[in-house]
Parts: structure tokens; C-alpha cells; sequence
């Protein structure tokens, strides 16, 4: 630490490096803390969480039973301890609720203003933030697994919506109609993403096993369907050529760059695609437990030197590298299956949310105390909590 | 130390008691007190042993991790790390996964570890976060109640819930093929139920309705009563019961029709005395009572005036006291009227008892089960009490049947003149030939029948005077033509009509038989009696006879024209097919006689071979006298056993004395074989229990069912099994080898 702080002094880094150094010491120290916690609000599970990208301060969650939850994650109490509060909700009581499940919920990418959520009843809705009421619902034949807006667009206002008719539709928010279908897809669409580097990009994932590249701009057809095998003929079957996985693809996550594509499998597995080429870069993560039988939202970590997933897995959260497919840890903390995380990305810290109607707040561990730093704060501070002593009987014959 | 630790471990686990054993416990704190590497290698054995399948291991490994839970630090990260799998052993949250038996320890387990977690939430919770998490956990999503006694989870509740619904489902199917069924059924209970009633409209008007139909009842009743008399007085003589129709006479006084009337339906049990003089005292009596109801229901009659109507009435004295004893049972008696019905009501009524009742009972059963409270059981409940209220009715109708006296009744009324008379009258019907009497006999163009020879013909005639009643009923049943015994006799008759010429002779082949001497008849049944009964045969069918051409197989020429074999001989006798033809294989089987003697050989134990075998016992080879002690009776037995065990204790070298074995063995720790070499020493030490003090979880499942498994689904006896059913069909498949779908494989 104190060296990269005097080669940033002394001008011999690239600026980023020490940031990049200390972000990636700071996930990798990830860990459960006693003192963040996300307040209680949810009855049932928690489908979905996203962090506004405007200030990384505001998150949504959407609970399974069709609750909606904005929170504030920005600690100004200047004390350790802090509990992240519920600034609003769309409960049950409210008139405009979701009916079912929410399954995604996202903000609008440019402003906490509005943001938008698309649950199981088969609508989309747009939010108003300030005034908690929807500004449009859009409808839909069949339930909504998933739905996302492009995060770098500024020449079109389009979402993507999966539903559980095979057709990728494009809602546009300016005329609030649909104004695209895009076929391909052959069974339900259960995950969709807009690339962060291209505009018009857009992936989707299916329940018969196929991940397809799109722009949205030719509709007559994909841009390209992710193979596994690479388009090698000899090692696929027929029924499973042109297949990404061997199981309903359910997940979706592009890293921060854009170059590359993480996809994941109700097969257990997870593959890194190269975005541009659409090929498999083959990467083995292993097993990757997925038992979902809906969308599954995981996360990339953002300005590390390697890069980190998080993926759900069970009711744990598997920490990999995303280039090298290894395993770094895992995060052991929810009671029952993990449904989504995200990652936030100014102070590396991840927020999940599971069947267990908790969002666990995943915070990097301090710095342990230098031991030639005379710190008597420090070791008291240790102590402080007697919970924390051990409390063997002082005699040795009492055991 | 680290094999102290698991020793401890181990002991304290396998303890299978409630408490932990305190000083065991203290030396294993110390043991953990000592360094954090033993607090972790603690906690690892511990969570083995939490981890094995019995509750009662769980439940020492809880308690023990209890104690060091409030100790140390160290050792509750390391539950807390893994909270979840903690839970899971101890309280069994995941529902497919439940807790092992058996059951009552699992309960006390459950309990303790929600207990504790409790208690640990409030002393750590704000420390540790997991263990606060676990506790929310726990309190909302598995809505344990932590004050709830039974401390069920809500995994539990699913478990049952499950289970509910799955004979929800079950009995909703069995609901749903009742409501079928009663809607195939309930026409025909309706059509039964109506047929019932119809016919106990007919049988007896109902006796409350007489508001209604007073008028035309009364007469009607009298009606058939006096209808009922006649037809069969002496029956209803004999009865000694006699219904009150049968006493309301024409004579009676109107006065005392009023009496009568209420009860005419209901019948008087009247006294045979009274009966006998029905003429005149019953007249009195009846005026007697009806005089005194006439003065209790009038009662400003004055003294005078009883006077006068005693002297009108030539009474003696108005205090008659008449006793009606009124039963309120109806009796009715099958006649020739109401046969038909009767019989519907019984066919009926049988019908409802045996096939309608009981399925309408099972179909409410099953309704009240699955829980259905609609139209159908209210459909099935009123079925039932219509079935019901058919059923009472029927009792309390009380028909009393002839049934089987119904011949003897006839036969009886033959004895009374003027029905002779009527029964002769009876014309004949055609085709059905019933025994002519003899003076008609010329009539019909038929010899007159000699009396003395056929004495089975006599008694219709009425000439035969004294004939036993048993003969009399015997000849009644002749006159039914649809009895078996009309048919016999028409075949009797027939016989000797047959051949005429010596009619007289056959004629007395039946009788003849029976006037031949006792003596003789008795020999020949007994020899009867004697005689096996053999299936009938071929060889039977040929008896005594000289089959020329039996066993020869003729063989025909072809008439081909080119084609022909060289040369034919025509006729071939086969030997077996003529032996076949006169043989008769008959199989004796003897008589089993139970094995009455033991096997006796001295057992090791001391006790005697209890083994009942016939020649050979599998232990002991063949049985032998011997006597009290087991020892052979015969010397040579005697040589022979003693030579046999020299032989066995020379097969074994001395050096390898089991005992001396064993007790090498138990001193250098190595394996020596001791146990291999004495086969049932060696078995009963591994069948030892590992862990004496545990409840045995397999002797719980060492049912019937359980044993018989083992045997049938063991691996020997399904290797065995399957290889003769391979081996059938490998015969099979030789034998049709050259049928293509069995040549196929």
C-alpha cells in the first residue's frame, strides 16, 4: 500500500493503478459485516437489486411478493455502524403495486428520476421516483422475466423486454408503445442485455439454450447466436448446434468493458464469450449450481485488475476471476437460494438479496492493524465487545 | 492429545445418554481450553458426529457443542461460519432433510437447539452477525415460534401438509368414483325403495293413515280376515295368536267395535280359553268392556241406570274387568294371497340389506372423509336413512314366512275330508303327468297299478288311511311338479311303463330290492362304501373287452401318382399305445405320520438338538437312539461320534487353540485369524454392536417384512433366481430354436 502511494507520489504509475490495486484488495477482502445492515422490509424474497450508476448511493430491490423497496446505502452518520434505511416502498397497500412477483427492477440510467420494473402480472411499469406513481405500464401477453434499458444509449430510449413468449420485445419510452419484436428465440426469453459499449447491441438469453447477439436496428434477424462449441461441427450433435449451453440459459451479465459476455446455464455452468466475435473463450469456472427456474441475476466487479463475478450458488455467492475461471471464495451468509446481487462499484461493495427475505450487505474488511503501528485505540477496541472474549472458567479442575 | 480429543469425543457421543458424563466433559474442555487448534479440531469431530444419522449421537455432539459454544470465541466462528449446515443437523429446517430417528430424541434435539439459539442471539447476536441473521432466519421464514412447546418448523409443517394433501388428493379421487357410482346406484335404490314401500302398501295399509280412509279400511280389514279364515282355518287355528280380525264378528254389538277398532290393526293377545268359547262368554266379555268404558267415559250415570243395563243386558254384575293387552307388533302372515308380495319384499329387503346399505355406508364414510360437505353427502345421508327407515319397516312387519312349512301346511289340510274331495277335483294339466289314482285308471287306458306293489302310489288317493306324515309330505312333493321328487317318480312310473310286457317285473326291481333281505342290502352298500372311487378312464371305458385294432396305426397308401414312398407297410402296432389303452396308473400316497422323535445330539450350550427331522438332521447327520444326555444308545454310534471329533480336533493344529489365539492376539494387536478359525466365535464378535449404549435404529425396522426381505431380496437368492429363469428360457429358446422370434435372441 505505502509503496504504490509513493510510486503514485513519485509519478512512476499510471494513476489507475493504485486505484485498481486497492479496489481489488478491497473485494477481495469481502465479507459480512456486522455493522451494515439493510433494513427488514421484505415479507418474501428479494428478486432483484439495482444500484442507481448516477451516484451509486440509491438501490432498488423488488421482492417476490411484488414489493418494491428504494434504499439509501450512503452511510452520514459517521459512525461505523449503520443500518441502510428504506427511503420508500411500493407496498401491498399501494394502489399501483405489482400483482406477482417483481422480477427486475432497474433505474433509469441517466437520472434517479425514474426507473422502471417488470413483474410476473405481466407488465412493465415506469416509475416516477419523486412521487412513487407509475408514469406508464406497458402490457404483455405473458409473464415478464426480465427487462433492461442500454446503459450507454443516447440516440434511442428502448427497453428490452424477455417474457415467456419467444419474442424479444423493444419498448420505446418515448412513444411509450412496443415498437419492435425481434424473432429468433424459440422458447421463453429469460434474461436480456444491452451491451455497455455499443448502443444498438443487445443479448438475449433463452430457455432453448441459445444466447443471440442483436441489433436492434436490423430486425430481420440476430446478429449472431453464441455457440459453444464454436461452430466446430464435429463436436456437436445436431439439436445441439448453435447451443450456448446444454441447459435453459438464465443469466446474463456483460463485463464493464463490454468485450466480453458472461452467460449462465441451468447445465451448472458458466461461459465467457468474447462480445464482438461471439466466440467461447472457453474459460472453466466449474460447477456453477443453478438450479433457477427464472432469471438469475449476477454481477461483474468494476475497475479491478482482475476482474471478479459474483454469482449466486445455492444459497451461497462464488466469488470467480472472470478471465481465468478461478474460484476465489465464497460468500456464505444467506439461509436460503441467493437470487440476484450487484455490485457497487465506488465502494466495492455487494448487496444480495435471496429467497430468505434478506439483502445482506457484503462490505471489504478493514485494514488489520499494522502490528508496529502503536495503536492503543485499535487493541481495546478489539476487546470492546465482550461477546467477543472467551469465557473459560479460570480453575482448571472446573473445566 | 489430538487422539485423546477424538476418544473423548466419541465416548461422549456414543454415550446415549441424556446428560453428558461431567467428567469426561471437563477433560475435554481442558483439552480445548488448551489451544485454538484443538477448539477447531474439536469442532470438526463434532460436526462429524453431528452429521451421522442418529439423534441421539446429534444430541450429545449438541450438547457438548453447547458447552463450548459459551467458551469460546473461536469455537463460535467456527459454528457461525457455518451456521446454515448447524441448523440444518440440529433443527432440521430443510424439509427433505429431516431429522434422523429416533423420534423423541429428535424432538428433544429440535427443541434444545432452538432453545439455545435463542439464547445465543440475545447474549451474541449483535456480535455475530450470522447468528442474528440465523435467528431472523429461523423467526420469519421458518416462523419457528420460540415459545411454542412443540418448537415445530415451518419445514415440519410442510412435511405434513404434504403428507395431508397427498391423502387429500386420494381420498378426493375415492370421493369422485363414489359420487359416480352413486349416481349409477341411486335409480336402482329408488326403484328398490319404491317396490318396498308398494308392497308394504299392499301387505298392510298403513295403520296411522286411518283418518284418512277410515271408512274403507274397516271393511276392508274385516274382509280379509274373514277371508283368512276359511282358507286356512286350521292353521290359523293352530296359531295360538290369533289375530283380532279373526275374533270381530258379525254378532259383535257396535258398541264395542269402537274398542276393537282402535286396536284392529295391532293384535290381541288373547287367551286360548277364551278362544275356545268364542261363541257366547267372548260376546259378554266384549259387552262387559265396552260397558265399562262406556261408564268411565260417561261418568254422570247414575246408579239406576247401571242397574237397569246390567238387568238389560243380563249381565250379572257390571264390574267385568276385561284385559286388553294390546301389543303394538304387527305380524304378518304369508298366505296364499300375498306370497308374491311377500317374496318382493324379501328380495328386496335383502337386496338393500346386502348390496345397497353397505356401499351407500362406505360412499358417507368416504364423503365425510375427504372432507366433502355438499349435495352428494347430503344425497348419500338421505339415501341411507330412506334405506334405513325400509329396513326398520320391514322388521317391524315381522312376516313370518312359511317358507318350508308351506307342504307340510298341505299335506295336512289332505287329511280333512271335504279338501280331498277339492284336491281330486283338480283337473290335470297337460303334459305334466301326475300319478293317476287308480279308479281312474281305466280311463286313461292304463293298468290298474297293484296297491301292494306300489306303495308309493297310494296315499293320494286318500284310500290309504294311516299313512305317516313324513310319507304323506314325501307325496306331496311328488305332486309339485317342480320338485325333484315328481321327477323321480315320474321316472318311476315311466320306467315300467315303458317296457310292458314285463311291467310287473320292473316294476319290482325298486321294490324288489327293497324286499330282498337286509342282510344282503347292508353287505352291499358296505361293500359300496368300500369301493374307491376312481376317475373315469379309457381303460375303464374298455373293461373286459378284446380290442382287435387298438394300438395299430394304419397307414394309408398314397394315392399319388408318381409320387410314393417305396414301400408301405399298412398296418403298424404300436405296443404302448395298447399298453396305454388297458393301464391305469394309480398313485399312493400313504398317509403322513407327524415325525415324533427328536434329533437329540448335544449342542454346545448344553442342551439337547430340538431338530425333528425324519432320517437325517442337517446339524447332526442321522438320527440315532441316544438317550437322556444326548450319548448314542448303540456302542457303535457311540465309536463312531467319539472318532469323529478325535478327527476334527486333529484337523486343527494344537498351537492354534482358539483361546490361545485370542489371547496372542488381544497382546500383539495383530490379526491372527483367531476369529476366521472358529466360525461362530468370529461371527458373534462382529456382529457386536459398535456402540452398546445408542439406541439401535435397525432393531426398530427388524419387522416381518423387514426379514423377509432380506431373504428374498438377497443377493444369492436373486443370482439364484435369475439364473433358472434364465435357464428356462434358454430351454425355451432351444426347443423353438427354429421359430424365427425365438431364434431371434
Amino acid at each position: 500500500m505505502l509503496g504504490f502511494i509513493s510510486a503514485r507520489q513519485a509519478g512512476l504509475d499510471d494513476p489507475g493503478r493504485l486505484r485498481r490495486a486497492e479496489a481489488t484488495r478491497r473485494v477481495l477482502s469481502l465479507e459480512l459485516n456486522k455493522d451494515r445492515d439493510v433494513e427488514r422490509i421484505h415479507r418474501s424474497g428479494v428478486n432483484t437489486l439495482d444500484i442507481e450508476p448516477v451516484e451509486g448511493r440509491y438501490m432498488l430491490s423488488g421482492g417476490s411478493d411484488g414489493v418494491i423497496v428504494l434504499y439509501d446505502l450512503e452511510n452520514l452518520s459517521r459512525k461505523p455502524s449503520y443500518t441502510c434505511k428504506a427511503l420508500c416502498s411500493v407496498g401491498r397497500s399501494h394502489p399501483d403495486v405489482h400483482r406477482f412477483s417483481v422480477e427486475t427492477v432497474q433505474w433509469y440510467p441517466h437520472d434517479t428520476g425514474m426507473f422502471t420494473s417488470s413483474s410476473f402480472d405481466k407488465t412493465l411499469k415506469i416509475w416516477d421516483t419523486n412521487t412513487l406513481q407509475p408514469a406508464d405500464v406497458f402490457h404483455f401477453e405473458g409473464t415478464v422475466y426480465s427487462h433492461h434499458m442500454s446503459p450507454v444509449a443516447t440516440k434511442h430510449c428502448l427497453i428490452a423486454v424477455g417474457t415467456k413468449s419467444p419474442k424479444v420485445q423493444l419498448c420505446d419510452l418515448k412513444s411509450g408503445s412496443c415498437s419492435h419484436i425481434l424473432q429468433g428465440h424459440r422458447q421463453e426469453v429469460l434474461a436480456v442485455s444491452w451491451s455497455p459499449r455499443h448502443e444498438y447491441v443487445l443479448a438475449t438469453a433463452s430457455a432453448d439454450n441459445r444466447v443471440k447477439l442483436w441489433d436492434v436496428r436490423r430486425a430481420s434477424g440476430c446478429l449472431r447466436t453464441l455457440d459453444q462449441h464454436n461452430e466446430e461441427k464435429s463436436k456437436a450433435t445436431s439439436e445441439a448446434a448453435g447451443t450456448a449451453h446444454n441447459g435453459r440459459v438464465n443469466g446474463l451479465c456483460y463485463t464493464n468493458d463490454g468485450l466480453h459476455l458472461l452467460t449462465i446455464g441451468t447445465d451448472d455452468r458458466m461461459r465467457l464469450w468474447n462480445s464482438s466475435t461471439g466466440e467461447n473463450t472457453l474459460v472453466n469456472y466449474g460447477k456453477v449450481c443453478n438450479e433457477s427456474r427464472k432469471g438469475l441475476k449476477f454481477t461483474v466487479s468494476c475497475g479491478c485488475s482482475p476482474e471478479f463475478a459474483f454469482v449466486p450458488y445455492g444459497s451461497t455467492i462464488a466469488v470467480y476471476t472472470v478471465f481465468t475461471g478461478e474460484l476465489i471464495t465464497m460468500l456464505r451468509g444467506h439461509y436460503s437460494t441467493v437470487d440476484c446481487c450487484v455490485f457497487q462499484p465506488n465502494f466495492q461493495e455487494l448487496y444480495s438479496g435471496s429467497k430468505d427475505c434478506n439483502i445482506l450487505a457484503w462490505i471489504p474488511a478493514l485494514r488489520e492493524p499494522v502490528p508496529d503501528d502503536v495503536s492503543e485505540k485499535s487493541l481495546p477496541q478489539q476487546h470492546l465487545n465482550p461477546a467477543y472474549e472467551d469465557a473459560w472458567s479460570s480453575s482448571d479442575d472446573e473445566g | 492429545m489430538d487422539q485423546r480429543l477424538a476418544e473423548l469425543v466419541e465416548e461422549l457421543t456414543t454415550s446415549g445418554e441424556q446428560r453428558l458424563e461431567p467428567g469426561r466433559l471437563k477433560e475435554l474442555k481442558n483439552i480445548c481450553k488448551s489451544s485454538d487448534e484443538h477448539i477447531s479440531h474439536a469442532y470438526h469431530l463434532l460436526m462429524t458426529r453431528l452429521n451421522e444419522d442418529h439423534a441421539e449421537m446429534r444430541f450429545s455432539a449438541f450438547q457438548i457443542m453447547q458447552e463450548l459454544f459459551v467458551r469460546s470465541h473461536q469455537f463460535r466462528m467456527l459454528i457461525i461460519s457455518n451456521f446454515q449446515e448447524f441448523l440444518e443437523l440440529t433443527v432440521g429446517i430443510d424439509h427433505e432433510q429431516p431429522l434422523p430417528p429416533p423420534k423423541e430424541v429428535a424432538q428433544k434435539l429440535r427443541k434444545a437447539a432452538i432453545k439455545s439459539v435463542q439464547d445465543w442471539h440475545e447474549k451474541y447476536g449483535e456480535a455475530y452477525k450470522k447468528l442474528s441473521l440465523g435467528y431472523h432466519f429461523l423467526k420469519q421464514n421458518k416462523k419457528v415460534d420460540f415459545q411454542d412447546v412443540h418448537a415445530r418448523t415451518v419445514a415440519e409443517r410442510r412435511r405434513e401438509e404434504e403428507k395431508q394433501k397427498r391423502l387429500d388428493n386420494i381420498y378426493k379421487e375415492k370421493a369422485k368414483r363414489a359420487e359416480k357410482e352413486m349416481e349409477e346406484m341411486s335409480q336402482e335404490i329408488a326403484n328398490a325403495l319404491t317396490e318396498m314401500e308398494n308392497c308394504f302398501r299392499l301387505l298392510m295399509p298403513d295403520p296411522f293413515d286411518f283418518t284418512a280412509n277410515d271408512t274403507e279400511l274397516e271393511p276392508n280389514k274385516q274382509m280379509s280376515a274373514n277371508e283368512d279364515r276359511p282358507a286356512s282355518p286350521l292353521s290359523s287355528r293352530m296359531e295360538v295368536n290369533q289375530s283380532c280380525f279373526g275374533c270381530m264378528d258379525d254378532e259383535q254389538p257396535c258398541c264395542s267395535k269402537d274398542v276393537l277398532l282402535v286396536s284392529q290393526c295391532v293384535r290381541t293377545d288373547r287367551t286360548k280359553e277364551l278362544e275356545e268359547k268364542q261363541e257366547k262368554p267372548e260376546q259378554e266379555e266384549l259387552d262387559g268392556g265396552s260397558c265399562s268404558e262406556a261408564q268411565s267415559s260417561v261418568p254422570a250415570l247414575s246408579d239406576d241406570d247401571y242397574q237397569t243395563f246390567v238387568r238389560n243386558h243380563g249381565l250379572i254384575s257390571h264390574k267385568y274387568t276385561l284385559d286388553l293387552e294390546i301389543s303394538t307388533e304387527i305380524k304378518v302372515h304369508e298366505n296364499e294371497d300375498n306370497t308374491a308380495i311377500i317374496n318382493n319384499v324379501m328380495d328386496a329387503h335383502k337386496l338393500l340389506r346386502n348390496k345397497f346399505w353397505p356401499s351407500v355406508q362406505s360412499w358417507i364414510q368416504l364423503f365425510t372423509r375427504a372432507g366433502i360437505d355438499d349435495d352428494r353427502l347430503r344425497c348419500a345421508i338421505d339415501l341411507k336413512n330412506k334405506l334405513e327407515t325400509a329396513m326398520k319397516k320391514y322388521k317391524e312387519m315381522n312376516i313370518s314366512f312359511k317358507a318350508k312349512k308351506r307342504k307340510v301346511m298341505k299335506a295336512l289340510d289332505d287329511d280333512d275330508d271335504e279338501d280331498e274331495d277339492e284336491f281330486v277335483e283338480v283337473p290335470e294339466k297337460e303334459g305334466y303327468e301326475p300319478h293317476i289314482p287308480d279308479h281312474l285308471r281305466k280311463e286313461y287306458g292304463l293298468e290298474p297299478q297293484s296297491p301292494p306293489k306300489a306303495p308309493v302310489g297310494k296315499t293320494s288317493m286318500g284310500t290309504a288311511p294311516l299313512s305317516s306324515r313324513t310319507q304323506l309330505k314325501g307325496n306331496e312333493d311328488e305332486l309339485d311338479p317342480t320338485c325333484a321328487a315328481a321327477t323321480l317318480k315320474l321316472i318311476r312310473d315311466k320306467l315300467p311303463k315303458l317296457p310292458p310286457p314285463h311291467a310287473s317285473d320292473c316294476a319290482t326291481t325298486e321294490p324288489a330290492a327293497l324286499e330282498e333281505p337286509d342282510s344282503k342290502r347292508r353287505k352291499l352298500e358296505e361293500e359300496r362304501a368300500k369301493a374307491p372311487l376312481m376317475p373315469f378312464g379309457l381303460d375303464l371305458h374298455y373293461w373286459g373287452q378284446d380290442q382287435p385294432s387298438a394300438g395299430k396305426i394304419l397307414k394309408f397308401t398314397s394315392e399319388h401318382r408318381f409320387w410314393a414312398p417305396s414301400e408301405v407297410e399298412e398296418e403298424v402296432e404300436n405296443k404302448e399305445i395298447t399298453e396305454m389303452l388297458k393301464t391305469r396308473y394309480i398313485t399312493f400316497a400313504g398317509k403322513f405320520e407327524p415325525v415324533k422323535h427328536k434329533c437329540r445330539a448335544p449342542m454346545p450350550d448344553g442342551s439337547l438338538c430340538e431338530r425333528q427331522d425324519r432320517i437325517k438332521c442337517p446339524f447332526h447327520g442321522k438320527i440315532i437312539p441316544r438317550d437322556e444326555s444326548g450319548i448314542p444308545v448303540n456302542a457303535e454310534d457311540r465309536a463312531r461320534e467319539e472318532k469323529m471329533r478325535f478327527e476334527k480336533q486333529a484337523a486343527q493344529p494344537e498351537w492354534r487353540d482358539p483361546e490361545f489365539m485370542r489371547e496372542v492376539e488381544a497382546a500383539t494387536g495383530v490379526d491372527l485369524g483367531s476369529s476366521k478359525n472358529n466360525g461362530k466365535g468370529g461371527k458373534k464378535k462382529g456382529k457386536k454392536k459398535k456402540y452398546p449404549n445408542l439406541t439401535d435404529l435397525k432393531q426398530q425396522a427388524n419387522t416381518s417384512r423387514s426379514r423377509l426381505e432380506k431373504k428374498v431380496f438377497n443377493k444369492g437368492a436373486m443370482k439364484r433366481v435369475v439364473k433358472a429363469m434364465n435357464r428356462v428360457d434358454q430351454r425355451k429358446h432351444e426347443k423353438f430354436a427354429n421359430q424365427f422370434n425365438y431364434a431371434l435372441n
